[in-house]
């Protein structure tokens, strides 16, 4: 059971490295440059607030989820990690 | 050299000309509802113009419908409806949508079938909107498009006083137009910034902007031909200041800098400080960014007693006529000696140092504000004045 | 005002030494696409090569910016190197002009894309902000950290000319000391198929400026110029400018070249005989970079060029049936005047005239 979270996570975090570059327009960056731990805004990937709003649409587009509390959003778009770990338990009753 | 204001006119949810707009900014109503002009899922809230007068109507052209509505009016009421003839009268507008090829029917069958009727793009090609006008009114003059977002009405007034004061022109139409669209209302929705409900500039819990439609026109003279056509009781346009963020493409400059020089530049211009200014017409869109970097460095210019509103709460943001309604208002009020309660503030936010006002207020002054901010970092500010003796 | 700098981004390249190099070389033959629409029709255009856009040094931090956005942001750019000119970081004492007929339209056809393809809720909020015409001006502004005014225009026959007139204006009044000015226009497969069915088309990929035709044919092109203005004497400068309208007045004063902006954009271009008529010599370089609105900036970086080298470029196409005293041959020669004139769909004609004082 817990092996196979690990691996639906795993499966999540590299599906969202890949939107990322694609749709950022990340250049000099490959999905696997980016840190599973590595902070998304600001000084770590250096991403903003326009790409912010992006990744609602990407989440929305690609995982059906609606994130309306852009408050909240900021914990769960800290790092891949955290965008990973929302997706899933998020998904998860869906699939 | 001055430049006045001899005329305005405004078209817009709250009314079809000045005299609607000032007894709903009085009543207090708000004229907002849902998307009636085209079919999508979008909720949102929005302000609609209702009547459109039926000489003005343009098939597939409803920016430009409106620019001619406020001309019309505009031109009336600086005496200029008959000739025009002999004189150089520059034409100078802003907008955002009609300056876009973005027919959505004509893009799907084109995508689809990979032709497409041709109309589309002639309607857009005839639509250019200071061209249009100056084709409509039949004048000889510079004829300029502005497309600064949302700032592109205030900026099209800037333009004109340049004109003037250059000798480009004798008398300039300068302002500013904007239809409800589908794009804009996908893209700005997209952005997370419109409200579900009406909005609520200034406030404390205010959940971003209602997108609106109208246009707004100022008539501007050099005083000398004003003189010359026997106009006595006038407005001064006294300056403009226009300034970058260089900072980002969506988001205003948080420390609000690129706003305060816009505003400096206006006060310098038109000779004053920031002392004289009885009141501020505020861009106040209802986003969280928007009204925060704007009230703070609305507090930090002018102290914290300063009279300030939005009026986007009765007529939704305009986009392109913005800074052109909001200018004209700003003239209305100096002329009447009025200004209209912030509509849809309500709590103060405790993160702004100033609250707009409440209710309908008198002012006491010569020289008032207008200020824009828009995409792409672009701050513009206007200083309009009444003459010595106060407002009429 | 004078011309201190010009940076320019067209079909052969970037820079004002390629765009000089490609008036010394004349004509070459443009790419030739096919209609997405009509795949058995191949259209002759002008674009910008991928690799003419590509600056890492430059376009470092705007990583989003679209090809449109690119064209503009290097031309302005490279007008400020040209210049030799070190503008104050954060300074307000620079604004900028830009001028486009169509703007960023690729990027609204992709927004449309979005809205067709994911419903009304589901769209891309950076496609949004970048199909907005004022985002190639602001990040002029960002990248290079200046904050003075920055305006953009759009018609379709003059926004250049109006671009012109404004920043003498802005100049004049003190405004700033500085003004980056141009145009900048894109081309893009929903183009190609509107210039199939609006324009006549040259199938042998050449523009004819000296037809003054009634139905003249194009040649699709892309691009951009722009040039720092200011009203001082610089190190660089290559001539005085100005702009015009003449409301059908004629022209008063002839100059020593006339440069035409015939390139079949506008239809009827037989009011171009009117200043050919005169013993004036005419030129048209549109055949270099392509058949735009503003290809008016063009002209006016091929003239700047003329009067500051001394030296008088060789038409690119020179058909010339109606025999008028065309600019045959490059070679060195006296100019101090050129007037760069365009007429639009409606007949109005408008110059602007670069002197040497």
């Amino acid at each position: 059971m817990e092996d196979q979270k690990e691996k639906r996570l795993a499966d999540i975090r590299e599906k969202l490295k890949g939107l990322l570059v694609e749709n950022l327009s990340l250049e000099d960056v490959t999905p696997d440059e980016i840190k599973d731990d590595e902070i998304l805004f600001g000084d770590g990937l250096g991403l903003d607030s326009l790409d912010a709003v992006e990744i609602v649409v990407l989440l929305q587009r690609n995982f059906g989820l609606e994130v309306k509390d852009m408050e909240k959003g900021r914990e769960i778009f800290y790092s891949i990690d955290t965008l990973a770990r929302y997706v899933y338990e998020n998904t998860k009753n869906k699939s | 050299m001055n430049v006045v204001i001899t005329g305005i006119g405004g078209i817009s949810a709250a009314g079809a000309n000045l005299v609607e707009i000032l007894d709903t900014f009085q009543s207090g109503r708000r004229n907002g509802g849902s998307v009636s002009l085209f079919p999508t899922v979008l909720t949102y809230p929005v302000f609609e113009v209702r009547n459109i007068a039926r000489k003005w109507h343009r098939e597939g052209m409803r920016t430009l419908s409106l620019a001619l509505c406020a001309v019309e009016e505009a031109l009336g009421d600086a005496g200029l409806q008959d000739d025009l003839s002999g004189l150089r009268v520059g034409i100078c507008l802003g907008t955002t949508v009609a300056s876009q090829l973005n027919d959505l029917e004509f893009y799907r069958t084109y995508r689809s079938a990979g032709t497409a009727a041709i109309d589309a793009v002639d309607r857009f090609l005839k639509g250019n909107l200071a061209e249009a006008v100056a084709r409509t009114i039949k004048v000889r003059g510079p004829a300029a498009t502005v497309v600064n977002a949302c700032s592109s009405g205030a900026d099209a007034i800037g333009v004109a006083l340049s004109w003037l004061r250059n000798g480009v022109c004798d008398i300039a139409l300068a302002g500013g137009a904007d239809e409800l669209n589908l794009v804009p209302l996908c893209g700005f929705g997209s952005l997370g910034i419109v409200s579900d409900s009406l909005c609520s500039p200034f406030d404390r819990d205010r959940r971003g902007l209602n997108l609106g439609e109208g246009a707004g026109v100022v008539i501007l003279e050099t005083e000398a031909v004003s003189r010359e056509r026997g106009i006595e009781r006038v407005l001064y346009l006294s300056g403009y200041g226009s300034a970058a963020d260089a900072y980002h493409l969506t988001a205003p400059r948080p420390d609000g800098t690129g706003l305060e020089a816009a505003l400096r530049k206006a006060l310098a211009e038109a000779n004053i400080t920031p002392r004289d200014v009885c009141f501020v017409n505020a861009h106040g869109t209802a986003t969280r960014d928007n009204d925060k970097v704007e009230g703070t460095v609305l507090a930090g210019v002018f102290g914290p007693g300063i009279k300030f509103f939005s009026t986007k709460g009765f007529t939704g943001h305009t986009l392109g006529a913005a800074g052109a309604l909001e200018a004209v208002f700003t003239a209305a009020a100096l002329r009447k000696g009025w200004i209209p309660a912030s509509i849809g503030f309500v709590h103060q936010d405790d993160e702004i140092s100033v609250s707009p006002v409440t209710e309908k207020t008198r002012i006491h002054g010569r020289f008032a504000v207008s200020t824009s901010l828009a995409f792409g970092g672009n701050n513009a500010a206007l200083v309009i004045a009444c003459a010595e003796n106060g407002g009429s | 005002m004078n011309v201190a700098g010009i940076g320019v981004v067209f079909t052969r390249g970037r820079g004002i030494d390629s765009y000089e190099e490609a008036l010394r070389q004349g004509w070459v033959p443009p790419c030739r696409v096919e209609l997405s629409s009509a795949p058995d029709i191949s259209l002759p255009v002008y674009y910008v090569a991928q690799e003419t856009i590509t600056d890492k040094a430059v376009l470092r931090r705007i990583r989003r910016a679209d090809r449109f956005s690119k064209m503009a942001v290097l031309a302005a750019w490279d007008a400020v190197q040209d210049s030799g000119i070190v503008l104050e970081e954060k300074g307000s004492s620079l604004g900028i002009i830009v001028a486009t007929a169509f703007g960023p339209h690729a990027t609204t056809f992709r927004f449309l894309d979005d809205i067709l393809d994911y419903g009304h809720a589901n769209v891309s909020p950076t496609i949004f902000s970048h199909s907005v015409h004022n985002a190639a001006a602001s990040y002029i502004a960002y990248v290079l950290g200046t904050r003075g005014p920055t305006l953009t225009l759009s018609q379709f026959a003059f926004s250049f000319h109006q671009a012109i007139i404004l920043a003498e204006s802005w100049l004049n009044e003190g405004r700033c000391d500085y003004v980056l000015v141009g145009g900048v226009d894109e081309c893009h497969t929903v183009m190609e198929y509107i210039c199939s069915q609006k324009l006549a088309i040259a199938d042998d990929g050449k523009i004819k400026p000296f037809h003054f035709s009634a139905s003249p044919s194009a040649v699709p092109g892309e691009g951009s110029v722009f040039f720092l203005a200011t009203r001082t004497n610089t190190p660089k400068t290559y001539c005085e400018i100005s702009g015009l309208f003449l409301y059908g007045d004629g022209i008063e004063e002839a100059p020593d070249m006339y440069i035409f902006d015939a390139d079949g954009m506008a239809g009827d271009e037989r009011g171009y005989k009117d200043a050919a008529a005169t013993s004036v010599m005419i030129a048209g370089y549109s055949p270099v970079f392509g058949s735009m609105m503003t290809g008016s900036a063009f002209h006016c970086a091929a003239g700047a060029l003329m009067l500051k080298h001394q030296i008088r470029y060789a038409c690119p196409v020179q058909d010339n049936s109606c025999g008028v005293n065309l600019c045959a041959v490059t070679e060195s020669a006296e100019i101090k005047k050129i007037w760069c004139v365009r007429i639009n769909c409606v007949h109005e004609k408008a110059s602007i005239r670069l002197k040497l004082e």
